[in-house]
């Protein structure tokens, strides 16, 4: 399911000392690694001391993996692994020093214009205004998901789409119970949208 | 879901559910800038002609009764690779980590202990006992330097302490 890259000619391109085969596995498997750290509520200097190992790890084994097709599977659980050592170990305290570097920069959406807004300007900011507040009520009817669901569904959330025999080592899940569980959490997170866009929508 | 008052707009399937999700994600939790960059880093600190050393004892993950009567805040790690490896216990002092190791079989050896504040060097003593204090938190790995040119260097797996 995962887009485009053979793993075996990158991995043995990287093993050999290719910088640039590195850098396309960082870009190719950086979001599934992020979304495992994520899936367990993972942040600040806690995420990167898991992100880091991670990565810092698979440098080291690159030459030494022994079924290169699975590069993403191996990634994914050591990301769990190290997750789970950190949440044992107890968080770091982060200051908030360190926490400012972590901060995400909203996307610009564009230039306002500074002529009249015409009657299309106001329909499309309206549009705009809905829609915003869809995802809004969306992101929070997933945080507010619990253990097994929220876990799954932000490692499914990962950019590219992972394959499910690596979601399955990402959480230490049988590969055929993803498919049941994923279609019951997104029935719980329709359930939980659902509500919310009926409170906004209720006179207060 | 049978509820027929739901929003026509989210009448929508799973795998387009999903997809929204993604974006999400994408826009409010994308992976920070400086990990990535830390992720590309990560190559220059390979050693491919030292021999790995793997971990093979965490006693946060393997803790049995030996390890629990130290109690503390004491983490033991043990690495291996073919006859030669590296215990090492790490304590928190403060904001930074002390660690005491052995090399067995003992010998002095120079030891570098590679972490994100950089690399500090001490040396391990003729019973290849060695010890390093101000190590940053975060992920660190040793390299054993070879003491003698038919020998290779050893560096342990990456842990994060």
């Amino acid at each position: 399911m995962a887009a485009g890259i053979d793993p075996r000619r990158v991995v043995s391109a990287a093993a050999g000392g290719d910088e640039t085969a590195w850098r396309t596995l960082v870009g190719e498997y950086s979001g599934l690694v992020w979304s495992v750290i994520r899936a367990f509520r993972l942040d600040g200097a806690d995420a990167a001391d898991v992100f880091q190992t991670t990565w810092l790890r698979l440098a080291e084994h690159i030459s030494r993996i022994k079924d290169p097709d699975r590069v993403v599977a191996w990634l994914a659980t050591v990301a769990r692994r190290e997750c789970l050592q950190n949440i044992k170990v107890g968080r770091r305290t982060v200051s908030t020093g360190d926490m400012s570097t972590f901060e995400v920069v909203p996307p610009v959406r564009g230039l306002v214009a500074d002529e009249d807004p015409t009657a299309e300007a106001i329909l499309a900011a309206e549009q705009e205004r809905q829609d915003a507040a869809r995802s809004a009520a969306l992101w929070d009817a997933f945080e507010a998901l619990s253990g097994r669901c929220r876990e799954l569904l932000r490692v499914l959330m990962a950019s590219p789409p992972p394959s499910y025999a690596d979601v399955a080592a990402a959480l230490d899940m049988p590969v055929g119970s993803i498919g049941p569980t994923r279609a019951r959490c997104l029935g719980r997170l329709r359930a939980g949208l659902a509500e919310r866009i009926r409170g906004d929508l209720a006179p207060s | 879901m049978t509820g027929g008052e739901g929003d026509m707009r989210d009448e929508i399937g799973d795998d387009e559910l999903e997809a929204q999700l993604r974006q999400l994600a994408a826009d409010r939790e994308a992976v920070p800038a400086e990990l990535l960059a830390a992720a590309v880093d990560a190559f220059t600190w390979r050693d491919p002609d030292a021999e790995l050393a793997a971990l093979v004892f965490d006693s946060l993950v393997d803790q049995d009764a030996t390890t629990l009567v130290r109690g503390g805040q004491e983490r033991l790690f043990s690495f291996r690779a073919g006859q030669r490896s590296v215990d090492l216990e790490v304590t928190v002092t403060g904001a930074w980590r002390t660690l005491i190791g052995q090399v067995t079989p003992s010998r002095s050896a120079e030891v570098s202990i590679r972490h994100r504040g950089g690399i500090v060097s001490t040396y391990a003593d003729e019973l290849g006992r060695f010890r390093a204090e101000h190590v940053a938190p975060g992920p660190v790995s040793l390299r054993l330097n070879a003491s003698e040119p038919t020998e290779t260097g050893l560096i342990t797996d990456w842990v994060s302490i």
